[in-house]
């Protein structure tokens, strides 16, 4: 299958240019199989011009610094645990680690209350295991095997899903490196380069709760929600284009106000006050990420592209904001009804907005 | 000619000082010149007495106008420290050659304006634009990383600093600022002086920015002419103990420092720097029931290293230390580790000076008032009791008030007890010796006690966000210390704020304290009037707001405003100003006739209009009928009720009328009626004393004699014997 046809292509392919010209511009050392060293790393998130005019896109836009302690983390050998509310880039960033580091972002465990020990360790096709018997064939590895087998980074999206018996797996693994075969009397020890980053959601921590020992395992990088509108707006139109582009929509490429507005609108509703600090709101219930203002706009470019006339516009939104922002009937419909009484509709500017969104509710 | 050396240093930087140090080991000056307020060049000597311990400050100030002052912290690691003890250890000449405070200390409207001029990014914080061009965040790390971390003395390294200096300065676009022209103009007539005095081999210890205007000498007429025409304001100056928190504002040597703490430990040399800093954290998470391993610490040092070396840097700095202990020790949460941010970046090290110096004026202010009052500062714990009918007694009232406003809790004032009327004030009084600091702090409002508090009571009323109930609380102790000055600008502050208050609530809070401070300001010598005056402004705006206030709210609401209605109707008795009590008097009559208002406020109004007789009783026992008739729901007769006899019984011991008016109400209501209204009046009978429950109880039971005379009851003695060997024998007891 080729890269074009695929809806979403890993990071490591989506940025094989960047990646492959970082290489070629680092001298830095670099820890054992790592494909980059730390410096080029952290380049590659927040981006930036190399030496020979190349510029890096970035992929994180945020402060420099999480970004450095994320990478010094994974040099050190300790796991990295990105904790954040929903939205503010977590998975997204592991990814974009993993590529940069291993040049490898798919071994992936996804997190859920069904995560059983086997998708960490391994499991068996059972049909060879009947046939032959206990062998290095019939083993199936887990994607941790084969990063701890190559030396490369394994992610673990949510990890505060996951069932504590199975969270207690990792806790040796982490700290031995090793993992135990007792059906074939052998082990797999991880190669130099071997680590993991964990991603969880620190609003909802109470599924699992992590144990002190597995904590103790990681070092912890929060990752904010975004400090400014301006910054807020440039990921959602960076990320906007960029999934516009894979999906092939119609429509063109939002305008910068239009982006502004619903950022505003999220920021406003998610902060519990108005951008110029004056009204207090109340706050809905849902999170109000930067990835749910991602998908309203590019939701809306679907609509422009497909029903409306290709630029994006008031009504195109309006549907996927109402959406967005009201989770609980009852309580967040009062909220969204107040700010659109109150802030939106006086707006200047945003008559079109507060029309839209009444016919919507 | 004489040789000039010039050291470009950082103020308050451990690796400027370490470099210092061994480069004036090798120059071997013979004078040396330091930046700093030539004011203080007697005070310098005192820097080699061995009791005197940094952190200390020199502080200039004008004796007789209290706000200003300037501070120029030093600490151990304190370039401009050690090269006066440099100095002094070789009995070297050392001189302060800065611009004089006396031309700098004016009046504040022009110290103002002098700040804003020079407020220029550049000028400020010379070296930010070096660090942004480095890749820096801020100039501090920069430097950090440049200069103060190194573990290295190189001499050079002020070669180099002088050079980029010389570079910078030359890049900027703007004018020096005038009073830095002059500064540096008199910097260049001392090193002059000193040239001509004869000495061969100078050094010059000054601020990095100014080494290269150091360096190239214009001609001695043309600094003379900028020095010209200067202001002289007289100057004192005192050397006083400072502390490493204080050592981080900025203040005087305008670099105040993120992290002294920190730097002591640079300076120090500590093998295991890293490690013994982090360390320090976990102690100190420890202490906050913050579970942290060494482990934990172990692991924090590798990813600080380890962050070190992505960002290029040799050794991990603070920024460093900081990232990883966020992300290791307070698993990536910064909040556990702001709660040990004061003491793990400032410590809590406490400079010492010698008695025998000259001290801060506040100092001298309080030990002088010490002496006077013969109140010593001892540290032992001590009750005090004073009879303000006594001057000295009352001075020493006014000073522990004084100070207490200044945050020295030098007296605790006890609740006295039993003790009647208010001519005696019991304290506790016990000194401690971090007192000393809270006077530093003092010494910024003012140059004695009086003036302090005064200054200190000034900034708070002016602060936009004090609630009306603060100021009320700060002009009782403005006038209870005697600080008439701030008691002016107190009361402005109140009136305005009243005005503007639409709250009848925070009005009423208001007045009883007000009314004491009138009614009992007098036995202090007090000058009261300005209170009376708040008061005529409070009184009618209450008694407008107070019917509205009463209407249409719930039970705890009414409660609220009960409670306060009862406390001001106190307050305005005890003043006996029969305007007040008239508009009073008539804002309870509204309430009174008022259908929408609480029955508990209206029972209270008739119980007030009643007792003052403005209200007989055929109108009471009507408006007592009207409340409690069928028509209303029984919890709003119980509540009229409640409020009518308002907490006290003693009216229905002594009032027949009344008594038999609420006895007849009781018995004539219906069983249901009864059940659901009987709560409700023994929680307000409750509230009486117990005498006055049991005098009403015999009143009553006095009225039905004819029924309850049943006394004299026959009593058969042989028959009640009879029984008494069947109960020892229930209750098992011996014969």
């Amino acid at each position: 299958m080729k890269t074009q046809e695929v809806l979403r292509a890993p990071a490591e392919q989506e940025f094989a240019e960047e990646l492959a010209a970082l290489a070629r511009a680092d001298e830095r050392q670099k820890p054992a199989n790592w494909k980059l060293s730390p410096w080029a790393v952290v380049t590659y998130l927040i981006g930036g011009k190399l030496d020979n005019g190349f510029q890096i896109k970035p992929k994180y836009i945020g402060q420099r610094r999480l970004m450095e302690i994320a990478v010094a983390t994974l040099a050190t050998d300790r796991a990295l645990l990105l904790l954040g509310l929903p939205g503010t880039a977590k998975s997204w960033v592991s990814e974009h680690i993993a590529a940069a580091i291993s040049g490898d972002s798919t071994l992936l465990v996804q997190g859920t209350a069904g995560t059983g020990e086997e998708s960490i360790r391994y499991s068996w096709n059972y049909a060879l295991l009947l046939a032959k018997g206990p062998s290095r064939e019939a083993l199936v590895a887990s994607p941790f095997m084969r990063a701890m087998e190559t030396g490369a980074l394994a992610r673990l999206e949510e990890l505060t899903r996951v069932p504590a018996d199975v969270q207690d797996t990792l806790i040796s693994l982490l700290s031995e490196k090793t993992l135990p075969v007792p059906e074939l009397a052998t082990e797999v020890r991880a190669a130099r380069g071997f680590n993991l980053i964990a991603t969880a959601n620190n609003k909802d921590r109470g599924v699992n709760d992590m144990s002190s020992a597995l904590k103790r395992r990681f070092n912890t990088v929060v990752l904010p929600t975004p400090d400014s509108l301006d910054e807020e707006v440039s990921i959602v139109q960076m990320r906007v284009d960029s999934i516009g582009r894979a999906l092939e929509l119609p429509a063109e490429a939002p305008a910068l106000a239009e982006i502004r507005r619903i950022v505003t609108v999220f920021r406003e509703l998610r902060e519990g006050k108005t951008e110029d600090g004056k009204a207090k709101l109340k706050s809905p219930s849902g999170t109000l990420s930067t990835a749910e203002a991602i998908s309203v706009v590019s939701n809306g470019m679907a609509l422009a592209g497909h029903f409306g006339d290709g630029t994006l516009r008031a009504a195109d939104v309006a549907s996927g904001l109402v959406g967005a922002v009201i989770k609980d009937p009852v309580q967040d419909t009062i909220v969204w009804r107040e700010y659109l009484e109150t802030v939106v509709k006086e707006r200047d500017g945003w008559k079109d907005l507060y029309r839209a969104c009444r016919e919507q509710s | 000619m004489a040789n000039v050396h010039l050291f470009g240093i950082r103020h308050h930087g451990p690796g400027s000082a370490r470099s210092l140090v061994h480069a004036l080991e090798r120059v071997q000056p013979d004078v040396v010149l330091i930046e700093g307020p030539p004011d203080a060049n007697d005070l310098i000597a005192l820097a080699a007495h061995p009791q005197l311990v940094p952190p200390v400050a020199l502080l200039i100030y004008v004796p007789n106008e209290p706000r200003q002052a300037v501070l120029y912290p030093f600490a151990h690691y304190s370039p401009e420290w050690q090269a006066i003890q440099f100095g002094l250890a070789r009995k070297l000449p050392v001189r302060f050659i800065d611009l004089p405070q006396s031309a700098r200390l004016r009046d504040p409207s022009s110290e103002e304006k002098s700040s804003e001029d020079g407020a220029d990014e550049t000028t400020r914080d010379p070296l930010a634009p070096m660090a942004i061009a480095a890749g820096y965040s801020d100039a501090e790390r920069w430097w950090d990383h440049l200069v103060e971390s190194r573990a290295g003395h190189d001499v050079d390294v002020f070669k180099a600093i002088h050079e980029m200096m010389s570079e910078l300065r030359g890049a900027l676009e703007r004018p020096v600022p005038l009073v830095e022209q002059q500064r540096e103009a008199h910097m260049r007539k001392c090193i002059r002086a000193a040239t001509a005095e004869g000495f061969a081999n100078i050094a010059v210890v000054c601020g990095a920015w100014h080494t290269p205007a150091l360096a190239d000498m214009p001609s001695a007429k043309s600094d003379d002419a900028l020095l010209k025409g200067l202001p002289k304001v007289k100057i004192a100056a005192a050397w006083t103990p400072w502390s490493y928190e204080r050592l981080s504002y900025r203040s005087g040597y305008g670099a105040g420092i993120d992290s002294p703490a920190w730097y002591e430990l640079l300076w120090e040399k500590h093998t295991a720097l890293g490690a013994r800093w982090m360390t320090r954290a976990a102690r100190l998470l420890r202490d906050e029931d913050i579970p942290v391993s060494s482990a934990h610490v172990i692991e924090a040092c590798r990813l600080a290293d380890a962050l070190a070396s992505v960002r290029g840097r040799p050794v991990p700095g603070l920024a460093e230390y900081n990232d990883a202990a966020v992300s290791v020790l307070g698993s990536g949460d910064a909040l556990a580790l702001q709660l040990i941010h004061r003491r793990w970046h400032f410590g809590d090290r406490l400079g010492i000076v010698p008695e025998a110096f000259p001290t801060a004026p506040v100092q001298q202010d309080l030990a002088a008032l010490q002496k006077r009052l013969r109140l010593p500062p001892k540290a032992e714990e001590k009750t005090l009791d004073l009879d303000l009918r006594e001057a000295i007694d009352r001075e020493r009232s006014q000073l522990l008030r004084r100070l207490r406003l200044l945050r020295i809790e030098w007296g605790r004032q006890q609740t006295h007890s039993g003790g009647r009327g208010t001519f005696h004030e019991l304290w506790q009084i016990g000194w401690r010796p971090e007192f000393a600091i809270a006077l530093i702090e003092a010494s910024r409002y003012g140059h004695t006690v009086e003036q302090a508090a005064t200054g200190l009571l000034a900034e708070r009323s002016a602060n936009p966000g004090a609630s009306l109930a603060s100021l009320i609380e700060l002009l009782d102790d403005a006038l209870f210390a005697d600080l008439p000055s701030a008691i002016t600008t107190l009361v402005a502050a109140i009136e305005n704020r009243a005005a503007v208050s639409v709250d009848v609530l925070q009005l009423l809070d208001a007045l009883p304290p007000l009314a004491n401070v009138c009614r009992y300001g007098n036995v202090r010598g007090t000058d009261v009037s300005l209170v009376a005056e708040i008061l005529s402004g409070l009184v009618p705006r209450i008694t407008v707001g107070c019917p509205a206030a009463a209407s249409h709210i719930d039970e705890d609401a009414a409660r609220s405003l009960w409670s306060k209605l009862i406390e001001t109707n106190r307050a305005l008795e005890m003043l006996g100003n029969t305007d007040f009590i008239d508009s009073w008097r008539a804002m309870l009559q509204r309430v009174a006739q008022s259908d929408t208002a609480h029955a508990l406020i209206t029972g209270y109004a008739h119980r007030i209009l009643y007792d003052a007789s403005q209200l007989d009783f055929e109108a009471l026992s009507l408006a007592f009928a009207r409340s409690l008739s069928p028509g209303n729901e029984p919890v709003v007769g119980a509540h009229w009720v409640e409020g009518l006899l308002s907490g006290s019984g003693a009216v229905l011991v002594h009032d027949d009328r009344l008594r038999d008016l609420i006895d007849q109400w009781v018995r004539n209501a219906t069983a249901d009626n009864f059940v659901q209204v009987l709560p409700l009046l023994r929680r307000t009978f409750a509230q009486f004393p117990a005498p006055e429950r049991r005098q009403i109880g015999e009143r009553l039971r006095a009225g039905q004699q004819l029924q309850t005379t049943a006394t004299n009851i026959e009593f058969d003695e042989t028959a009640a014997r009879a029984v008494l060997p069947v109960l020892k024998r229930i209750w098992n007891l011996s014969e």
